[in-house]
């Protein structure tokens, strides 16, 4: 009676193992996918126009939300996407918030048991001028 | 002296249902051990895609149309990261999927948005010392970055870019 016990106790345990994976997987590609998305932005989203004339870094709040919008529909992410992205444009650069879901594939046999998860992540990025 | 013997009703009962139970633990074992192998391998074409993106972009080049060798530095970075990731080249690739500039001409250009994609075949059953049997599941990863507007060693003006 133990041993098929110990059996399902062995396939259980390894399939939370695989699914807790797969939230780290999903975490882990929301931080490259919010990096991504604050480096592109940092430099593409800049008011090129007060940069020629004054030199001044500044970004352009619209430009800035719109590339990392642009990065965010170009990647497989995209229908992952749990809610927009959140972009915060201040005067040392851009942080970019993402919500991703993240679904399990074994608890869903599990009745009443979540069929996911959402993970978080953000970066922050600035231009400096190389020397 | 007759001794009476009992019935065998009962001596191996359940042990018909051993084979079946070990199936199933195999079948579990392997659809378990499967599942892993496409996360693993998902992490793998994850960091080739974004390392190959990244040396592209980052890329010294004469001309918009003179790409080949950031391309090949872009494609062998792709692979060290295979690589380390204990993943060989024969089931995998590393390519170029897209570069188009936002006038919409193919070339390297600032602001120009450079797409690789990485697929590793995951094979059916690996076992270890031996190796993998079979084409299984093919997991892909597509990464894409724009390059840089404002810096050095990128031909072409950034106005296209506003």
């Amino acid at each position: 009676m133990l041993m098929p016990a110990g059996l399902l106790i062995v396939l259980v345990l390894a399939s939370i193992a695989v699914d807790m994976s797969l939230v780290h997987l999903r975490k882990r590609q929301a931080f490259e996918l919010a990096a991504a998305a604050a480096n592109d932005a940092a430099t593409a989203g800049v008011d090129q126009g007060r940069l020629r004339t004054t030199h001044d870094y500044v970004l352009d709040p619209e430009r800035t939300r719109a590339v990392v919008a642009d990065v965010v529909a170009a990647s497989e992410l995209a229908p992952e996407l749990a809610r927009p992205p959140v972009v915060t444009v201040t005067a040392a650069g851009v942080r970019v918030e993402l919500a991703l879901e993240a679904d399990y594939i074994f608890a869903d046999v599990v009745p009443g048991a979540p069929d996911g998860t959402e993970v978080t992540a953000s970066a922050t990025a600035t231009a400096v001028p190389t020397p | 002296m007759i001794r009476h013997r009992g019935g065998d009703r009962g001596q191996v009962g359940g042990i018909e249902v051993l084979p079946f139970g070990l199936l199933v633990f195999v079948v579990g074992t392997l659809l378990v051990a499967n599942a892993w192998a496409v996360v693993d391998a998902k992490l793998a074409v994850d960091a080739a895609a974004r390392e190959a993106a990244r040396h592209f972009v980052e890329a010294d080049v004469p001309a918009a149309g003179d790409f080949g060798d950031a391309e090949a530095a872009a494609l062998r970075a792709g692979y060290e990261a295979l690589a380390a990731h204990g993943r060989g080249e024969e089931r995998s690739s590393v390519e170029l999927t897209g570069l188009e500039s936002p006038a919409g001409r193919a070339g390297f250009t600032r602001c120009a948005r450079a797409t690789f994609t990485a697929r590793y075949d995951v094979p059916v059953l690996r076992l270890p010392w031996v190796g993998g049997f079979g084409s299984g599941l093919d997991v892909t990863s597509r990464h894409s970055e724009l390059i840089d507007p404002y810096r050095d060693g990128v031909p072409g003006s950034a106005e296209a870019c506003s």
